[in-house]
Order: C-alpha cells, then sequence, then structure tokens
C-alpha cells in the first residue's frame, strides 16, 4: 500500500469512526460516494437542506445543484460531516452510487434540467438594526432556521465600506425614504416606534448627515454601488420599493417633515431620476404623510382601506435550466403556485417595472408582480413583496412565526434559493 | 329613543327613495341588473363601467350610486366615483348620495370640501346627527382626528343631544389615547343603546396596561349598573376576576330582580370560558348570588351551578354550602346532579364511608353510566386514602372496561405486577380521558421490561406518588432500581424517579438520575432519559451540554419517536426558533 492511500484509508477509517453507529453505512470506503438530498414532496426539511449545502460548501467540499431535478435536489459528497449534519438535521438523503449518479445526469442531460456546480459558501450580511431580534425579518429567521451564518451590518458599516467584505447583502424591511415606514403618526408614543426614531437620529448626528432621510439615501447609495461591483442584494417588503425611490430622489425632498424638519416637495414625483433605481421607473408618491404607504410601485397597498387589494396566489415561472440558470436557480420549488402574503409593499405593480426586469412570479391576471430580478452593473439584484410568507396577514405584534412548524414551506425556500445561488461557478451564470 | 327615531324616519324616506329607484328598474331593468350581475361575479371594472351607464340616464339612482362606489373601491379607482356622487346630490339630495360625496371627498384628499358637503345636508335635516355620523367616520377612516372631533362636536351643538355620536367618540377618544374618556362616552352609547355593551368591552379590554387603572376607576366613579356591567368583564379579562365579581355584587343593590339577574347570568357566561380557579371562585359568587334572587327549580340549578364552580375552584365549602341548599322541589335531574356533585365533594374531602352512603342513597336516582364513574370516583379516593381492598370491593360489582383499568392499577400498587399488567392490557389503550389513557400507557412501558411477577416495593413506591408523595415515591424507585440491570427495568425506574426529582425542583438528584438512565444498554429508555435531561440542562443555562446531548440523541437513536421533540428542542437551544 502506498503511504498516500494509507494515510487516506486511516483519514477515512477516523471519519467513520466520528460517526455513530446507527450512521455508518452511509460512510467508509464501502458507503456511496455521494448523497442525492431530493427536494420534492419527499423531502423531510426543505428548509434545512439549504442549510446543510451551504454547511458543506463552508467546509471546502464542492456541490452540485441539481436544477428542476427532482425540484432542485442537491448532489453533496457523503463525507462523514455531512451525513451526520444531515441526521441532525432531519434532511432526507439518498446514498447515490457513481453508477447513481451516471444514470441521474444523463437524465438531467435529456431534459429542461442542469447541474449547476456550487464552490464556495457566499459571505452572507444582513442589513438590520443591531438590536433587531432574529424573527423580526423573513430573511434571518430562514438563516437562523436553516443554520446559515450571517452577520448583521448597519448604517456604520455601510458607511464606513463594510458592504465590499460580502457577498451577499438582503435588506431588512427598512425604510430608506427614512419616515420610519410612516407610522410616526398612527403609533405615536409606542415605545417601539420612539426607540427608532431615537436610534436613526442618534446614528444620523454621528455620522454627521444632516437628517435621517439623507442618511438612509446615503446608504442606499453604498448598496447600489455594492452591486454596481458585483454584489448580489436580496430585499423584501417595503426595502424593495423605499431604496429605488430613495435612489431615484437624490436631491428631491420625498419625505414628510416629521422625519427631516420640511415637508415633502409637493412637485417631487416630476423631478424623480429612475435611472438611478434598480427596478421601478415613473412611479407615483403617496402625498399623504398619515399613510403608511410610499407610491404606487405596490399593488396591493395594504396601508390604504380604499386601494388595498386582496391577496391570492402567486405563480412560478418555469425557466430553462440550460439557458437561463440564474432565474432557473432562484425559482427551484416543489410547489408552482404559492399563497401570497402581504407586507408594507406586497407585489409590484407591471407599470412601474422597468423594461429590463426578469418576473420571476406573477399572480396571473393580476396587474402586479410578486418577485422579480435583475442587473446593476456587475451585480444582480432580487426583490421579493411581502413580509413573512407563513404570516400572510403579518401585524405588528404578532408571535413570532416558528419555522419548525412550517419545514416545507415554499414561500421560505424562495428566500433561501437567493442565499445559495451566489454559491455558484460564475461562468454558469449567463443571464 | 327620540335619536332613534329619527333615523328610522330617515330610513322610511331612504326605502322610499330605492323603492321609487325600483319602481324606475322596472321601467329600464337591463342597465342595472347587469352591473349587480357583474358585481356579484367580481368583475368590478364592468361592473362599475355598467353603473356608471346607469346613473347617465338617472342621475339619482341611489343603488346605482351605491354599487358604483362599492365596484371602484376594490379596484383602487375609489376617486371616479366623486363626479358622479356630486351629480347624485344635485339631482335628489338624500341620506343616501350625501354620504357617498362625503366619503369621495374624504378619500382624494379634500377634507374641506366633505365638510361643506355635510353643512349641505345638515341644512337638509338640522336635528339629525347622520351627516355628522358620516363625516366623523369617514374622517377618523383617513386618520383626520381634528375634524372627526370637529363632526362630532357639530352634531351635539347642532342636535342639542350632549352625547349624540357617543359611539363615534369613544373610538376617537380612544385613538387619542384618552382612555378615560373614552369610558365615559362608551357609557353613554351604552345608556343609549344596550346592545353597545359587548363593543364597550370588545374596544376596551385591549386598553394598554398603564391606562387601566384609570379606566376602572372611571368607571368606579359613575354609580349605574351599567358601568358595573362593563367593570366586572373588565377587570376578569385583566387577571381580577373575583375583584370583577366584588364590583358587579356590589352595584346590584338598587337594581331591578330582572336587571340583576340579567347581569348576573350574563357575567356568569363571561366566566365560564376563563379555566383558573380563580375565575371559578368569582363564577360561583356570581351564581351563588343569582339563586338567592331566584325561586323554585331555578334557585336549585343556580345552587347546584354554584357548586360545582366552587368544587372547580378547589373551595369545597363554598360546594357543600350551595349543595345544602338545592331545594326538595326541584326536578329529578338537579337533585341527582347535586348529589352526583355532592359525592365528587365528599371525595375530595377524604370523607369515603359518606361518599358510599350518599351513592347507595342516591343510586337510583342515577343513570347507569353515572353510577358507574361515581362508584369508580369512590373507588379512587380510597386508593388515595391507601385503602385498597376498600377501592377493589368498591370495584367488584362492576365490569367496565374503566373498572377492568382502574383494578389493574389497584393489583399494581399491591406489587401483583403480572395480574396488573394484564388488566391494563385487558382494558386497552382507549378507556376512560386521555389523561387516564396516557398514564395507563406510561405505566405499561415501565412495567414491561421488569421481569419480577411480584414487587410489593415497587408497588408502594407507584401509591405513595399517587397519593402525592412523590419524595417518598423518588427514594423507593430509585432503591428498587439498583439490583436491576438497565435493561430490565433499571433505566426506566431511574428515568421516572428522575422525573419526579426535576419535578421537585432536586437538580441535582435528577440529573444523576437522568444520567443512569441513558444508558446505551436500554436503547427503550435512553432516548427519553437523555431528552429529559436535556430539557433540565436548558433550564440550569447550561446550553452546551444540552445541545451535545440531543445531537447524541438524535445520532444514536436516529429512529426513536422523540427524535423530532429532540430537534424542535435543538433548534430552540441553538436559536434557531424562537423560543416556545
Amino acid at each position: 500500500m502506498k503511504r498516500r492511500t494509507f494515510l487516506g484509508a486511516a483519514a477515512a477509517g477516523l471519519a467513520v469512526a466520528s460517526v455513530p453507529a446507527p450512521l455508518r453505512g452511509l460512510v467508509g470506503e464501502r458507503a456511496a460516494p455521494w448523497l442525492l438530498v431530493p427536494m420534492d414532496e419527499g423531502q423531510g426539511d426543505h428548509l434545512k437542506a439549504y442549510g446543510v449545502t451551504f454547511r458543506s460548501l463552508e467546509r471546502g467540499q464542492k456541490s452540485e445543484w441539481l436544477l428542476n431535478y427532482r425540484n432542485g435536489s442537491f448532489l453533496l459528497p457523503a463525507d462523514a460531516a455531512t451525513v451526520r449534519d444531515c441526521a441532525l438535521s432531519g434532511v432526507t438523503t439518498e446514498p447515490a452510487s457513481e453508477g447513481e449518479v451516471g444514470r441521474i445526469r444523463a437524465e438531467i442531460g435529456q431534459g429542461n434540467m442542469d447541474a449547476i456546480p456550487l464552490e464556495k459558501a457566499p459571505k452572507v450580511a444582513v442589513y438590520a438594526p443591531p438590536n433587531a431580534a432574529p424573527w423580526d425579518d423573513a430573511v434571518t429567521m430562514a438563516l437562523n432556521y436553516a443554520g446559515v451564518h450571517f452577520e448583521k451590518v448597519w448604517d456604520r458599516e455601510v458607511f464606513e465600506g463594510g458592504l465590499t467584505e460580502y457577498d451577499w447583502l438582503h435588506l431588512h424591511h427598512e425604510d430608506f425614504t427614512g419616515q420610519y415606514s410612516k407610522f410616526v403618526i398612527n403609533y405615536a408614543g409606542a415605545a417601539w416606534l420612539t426607540e427608532m426614531m431615537e436610534r436613526n437620529r442618534s446614528m444620523a448626528q454621528t455620522l454627521g448627515v444632516p437628517s435621517v432621510p439623507a442618511m438612509k439615501r446615503a446608504v442606499a447609495q453604498a448598496i447600489s454601488q455594492y452591486v454596481d461591483r458585483g454584489g448580489f442584494l436580496f430585499a423584501m417588503c417595503t426595502a424593495t420599493e423605499t431604496i429605488d425611490l430613495a435612489l431615484a430622489s437624490e436631491g428631491v425632498d420625498i419625505a414628510a417633515s416629521y422625519a427631516d424638519g420640511s415637508p415633502m416637495d409637493t412637485g417631487a414625483a416630476g423631478k424623480l431620476d429612475w435611472s438611478r433605481a434598480f427596478a421601478f421607473q415613473e412611479a407615483r408618491l403617496e402625498l399623504s404623510p398619515t399613510t403608511a404607504v410610499f407610491s404606487d410601485i405596490d399593488g396591493h397597498q395594504v396601508n390604504s382601506p380604499e386601494r388595498r387589494q386582496p391577496l391570492g396566489s402567486f405563480t412560478l415561472f418555469n425557466f430553462s435550466a440550460k439557458i437561463d440558470p440564474v432565474p432557473a436557480m432562484l425559482v427551484q420549488n416543489h410547489r408552482q403556485v404559492i399563497p401570497d402574503f402581504y407586507g408594507l409593499t406586497t407585489s409590484f405593480s407591471r407599470r412601474a417595472l422597468k423594461p429590463s426586469v426578469t418576473i420571476l412570479a406573477d399572480e396571473p391576471g393580476a396587474p402586479w408582480a410578486k418577485y422579480i430580478h435583475g442587473h446593476h452593473g456587475q451585480g444582480t439584484w432580487t426583490f421579493f413583496g411581502g413580509h413573512d410568507p407563513e404570516d400572510p396577514q403579518h401585524q405588528i405584534g404578532d408571535a413570532p412565526t416558528d419555522l419548525s412548524l412550517h419545514p416545507h414551506s415554499p414561500g421560505y425556500r424562495l428566500i433561501l434559493n437567493n442565499v445559495l445561488f451566489p454559491a455558484a461557478r460564475k461562468k454558469e451564470l449567463k443571464t | 329613543m327620540k335619536q332613534l327615531r329619527q333615523p328610522m324616519l330617515m330610513a322610511a324616506l331612504l326605502f322610499g327613495g330605492v323603492g321609487g329607484a325600483s319602481a324606475q328598474q322596472t321601467a329600464t331593468p337591463g342597465p342595472l341588473t347587469r352591473a349587480q350581475e357583474l358585481e356579484r361575479r367580481g368583475n368590478h371594472a364592468a361592473a362599475a363601467a355598467a353603473y356608471a351607464e346607469v346613473l347617465a340616464a338617472s342621475a339619482g339612482d341611489a343603488s346605482a350610486l351605491l354599487g358604483l362606489e362599492r365596484s371602484l373601491d376594490p379596484i383602487g379607482r375609489t376617486g371616479e366615483v366623486l363626479p358622479h356622487a356630486r351629480t347624485a346630490v344635485g339631482a335628489m339630495p338624500n341620506a343616501v348620495v350625501y354620504p357617498v360625496l362625503i366619503r369621495s371627498f374624504m378619500r382624494i384628499g379634500e377634507p374641506d370640501s366633505a365638510l361643506a358637503a355635510a353643512e349641505a345636508w345638515a341644512r337638509l335635516a338640522p336635528r339629525e346627527p347622520s351627516p355628522w355620523r358620516e363625516l366623523s367616520t369617514a374622517a377618523m377612516r383617513q386618520r383626520n382626528r381634528p375634524l372627526a372631533r370637529r363632526a362630532i362636536e357639530s352634531a351635539r351643538e347642532r342636535t342639542g343631544q350632549e352625547h349624540a355620536l357617543a359611539y363615534e367618540m369613544a373610538q376617537l377618544l380612544a385613538a387619542e389615547g384618552n382612555w378615560s374618556g373614552a369610558t365615559l362616552e362608551w357609557l353613554a352609547a351604552i345608556g343609549e343603546l344596550p346592545g353597545y355593551q359587548l363593543t364597550a368591552l370588545a374596544a376596551l379590554t385591549p386598553a394598554p396596561e398603564r391606562t387601566r387603572q384609570q379606566i376602572l376607576e372611571t368607571l368606579e366613579k359613575t354609580l349605574t349598573l351599567d358601568a358595573r356591567r362593563l367593570q366586572a368583564p373588565l377587570m376578569a379579562r385583566w387577571g381580577n376576576p373575583r375583584g370583577g365579581a366584588e364590583q358587579l355584587l356590589s352595584g346590584l343593590t338598587t337594581a331591578s330582580r330582572a336587571a340583576a339577574a340579567e347581569a348576573l347570568t350574563r357575567f356568569g357566561e363571561q366566566l365560564r370560558s376563563f379555566p383558573t380557579p380563580e375565575a371559578q371562585r368569582a363564577r360561583a359568587m356570581v351564581l351563588e348570588e343569582l339563586a338567592a334572587r331566584s325561586s323554585g327549580v331555578a334557585a336549585s340549578r343556580a345552587r347546584l351551578e354554584a357548586a360545582r364552580a366552587y368544587q372547580e375552584a378547589g373551595d369545597r365549602d363554598g360546594a357543600r354550602r350551595m349543595l345544602g341548599n338545592v331545594g326538595t322541589d326541584a326536578d329529578a335531574a338537579v337533585t341527582g346532579s347535586a348529589a352526583a356533585t355532592l359525592i365528587g365533594v365528599l371525595v375530595d374531602d377524604g370523607r369515603m364511608e359518606e361518599a358510599e352512603e350518599k351513592l347507595a342513597e342516591t343510586a337510583p336516582r342515577l343513570v347507569t353510566e353515572e353510577r358507574q364513574a361515581l362508584t369508580r370516583r369512590i373507588a379512587w379516593g380510597w386508593v388515595r386514602a391507601g385503602k385498597l381492598d376498600d377501592a377493589s370491593r368498591m370495584l367488584a360489582a362492576g365490569s367496565t372496561v374503566e373498572g377492568i383499568a382502574m383494578a389493574g392499577r389497584i393489583a399494581i400498587f399491591r406489587g401483583d405486577i403480572a395480574a396488573g399488567v394484564t388488566h391494563l392490557r385487558m382494558a386497552g389503550p382507549y378507556a376512560g380521558s386521555r389523561e387516564e389513557s396516557t398514564e395507563r400507557t406510561a405505566l405499561l412501558a415501565l412495567l414491561q421490561p421488569i421481569e419480577g411477577d411480584s414487587l410489593p416495593e415497587l408497588g408502594a413506591a407507584l401509591l405513595a406518588l399517587e397519593r402525592g408523595d412523590s419524595s417518598r415515591a423518588a427514594s423507593a424507585l430509585e432503591r428498587i432500581a439498583v439490583p436491576l440491570p438497565p435493561e430490565k427495568g433499571g433505566a426506566e425506574l431511574r428515568l421516572l424517579a428522575g422525573r419526579i426529582e426535576r419535578m421537585r425542583g432536586e437538580r441535582g438528584s435528577a440529573e444523576r438520575l437522568l444520567r443512569a438512565a441513558a444508558s446505551e444498554a436500554a436503547p427503550a429508555t435512553a432516548p427519553a432519559a437523555e431528552l429529559e435531561l436535556a430539557r433540565l440542562l436548558v433550564t440550569l443555562e447550561r446550553q452546551v451540554e444540552a445541545i451535545t446531548l440531543l445531537e447524541h440523541l438524535i445520532l444514536t437513536y436516529p429512529t426513536s419517536a422523540l427524535v423530532p421533540q429532540a430537534r424542535r428542542l435543538l433548534d430552540e437551544t441553538r436559536g434557531a426558533i424562537p423560543e416556545t
């Protein structure tokens, strides 16, 4: 036996020894070299499957995302750590021999499927206030539940150029117009609102910015530059709409007087420069400072009793895995039709979308899209309307969602598709 | 009633107007019917166009105008109703079209125009509060509180009614954080229309905690039965049901018999949904008062209900006092139920002989199932008293499945494990309540690996546990476990002892016992022991150890039924999901 072979066998033996007896058949020389993580109805925990794949990448393993094969399955090396992780997480796996993997590849080659190599776990940041609980935001809930490591950044880190350290950025449901989600009048006196206003004002003062709206616009511009230089941006709820409003309104006062001490410019709508925005154009601004609506970008207008639209269901588009792998990755799911859910921004009016935007999901027949994607410079952005896919009528003060009760949530799967998508090998990203 | 009569007149006028429209419909039935059908099908845009067509032909058609407003709302085009409303007001100014005009102005952000429309309407009906109600409601919907207040004050000034639009004012004041003022307005609204009682209760219940005392003080200063009737359930909902009952009882002195009975009955019903002993005691007090103010069968029924409530509250003296007064004039069902309740009280008191005598005396009036249930209850009372022979004697005549299950447990308490297991298996998993069924299954799981047919010491330990002597039970179980191998019952007995010690707060002892129970030699017991131990470690804030243990459980016993619970606790401990 050559020394290298001997050492390899010894290492394998040690790895096997670290695996509890009931799992030993899944690792070692005689075991199958691959684990197929099916993502169809047979999966025990769809959300944690993403975490298992992510951690496998973090350990330096190479994986593959089998687009459209059994609803977007993963192919992972059957090392001891991965076997253990799957067992702990309740993730269903199927041992796959080289022959079996060959058969899968042949099947993929013949249909609207593709195998995308996943090479490196992206470094994930979430733009969120330092005191935000993980349960405040669907993405942090999904990341925590799946076990995907992330770091929080806030205004100071963004101002100091800290975004360059990260591959992927999620925007907590932030109001980038700096108007505290326009809750100031209706929730006046509420402790959480007072605290939020105080924290933001104090941060603006510390950073030497004249007002909170000005600070948030500067943050939005820094995020835009981050994407322009190749970053991956994911946003949900009101962050989607307000970041574009903030970007388009450079030099124009679109904030109510309670936010910056001066009333909104009545002619603001005509002065917006939409070329700076990611996704939207020609939107009309909501002029009332008391209505918690920002513009007509949102199709559902949940906080306007006269304009509020009922919830329906949205349908994911079926993209060509071989020609359009990026949108195909973003829509991998075991459900094509998903119940809609409200947020401060629930959906995106088609009328307000830039022509270059790719619609990933919409409600058939409705004048809005739910889930959209596009490029900005060298990077990409994805916007997903709504607040919490498993709490369709989310209200302030509601009990947090417990994802262990929704391990197969198709809405949350869409969020996790976005987390894993930057791990795909760059050359494969054709669109 | 004056205030109510005027809206009725207005409604009559309105229906007259609509009737006129109907007559017109007969002449041209097509467009309006088509519009309504389109609206019914949810084709709002087409419905709106069809309604607009009707209005073009008949500008004052109230049905078409309301239909247009309804249809434009879901498609976000409510602003378009304004020109139609303006024309309609010109053609037929009445109580249907003016509200549409006011709402339209408010929606497009023209509050001054809305106010002018309300003024115009008010000139047609100067003593009528409706224009101002419509304006205040529309203003509140737009969160324009100053205008809402102005509308309500106008209504009061113009109509001369001090409390006109009290319902609207109550909501406005609550929105402004003036809960004391809102409370007074609610009382005024209830005074006008008692049906507002429940609405007021629902509106005041979510008041912020810091304002609750203020609300209660406002109610206390108001010396009316309406105030007491609002105060009592609010106190119950805010955690002081007994205080609520006392307040209500104190407010009944000047109330009429009928009003008092209504107030007591309603509050008693409201308390029924609160499962706490404190709420049941409050309910018992209310029912006792109701009984005192009733006569004949009604009084007996109220006393019986009060007795049950006192018993549920753990107040056996109260229950006995009520049962002693159940009248001889009560019907057979009431006396039978009273006797059954009394037997329960006697058993809880440990007065078993008296309970047996009462059962013998009452048995002819009871249905078979009720008699058997009481027999078992007395038998279990004998078990708790430690008198197993008397318990067996009670069960001897019966042959119900529940009786067999109980006989099995008694046999186990005697140490006759083989007979006990046989009886429990014979009874099956479904006899009795869910709790009894679960207890039996757990007992069988405990005894299954133990090989001895007769273990009097184990029976005595389990009996001690049943009688509430958990300390003695835990040490006896541990002692019995010593000579037994883990897989032959040693692990199961330690697991039970560990659980008892954990419940007793003896954490060190619990940890020692659970660690001993988590033996890989007893794979049927080890997952439960590890899960129990992990829970203990979490409460001791030793999360790292708990995580290691839970991972061990999941990986070592992947087919255990406890793995989902272990995964959930693992997620909670890691902070992956919110704590429950």
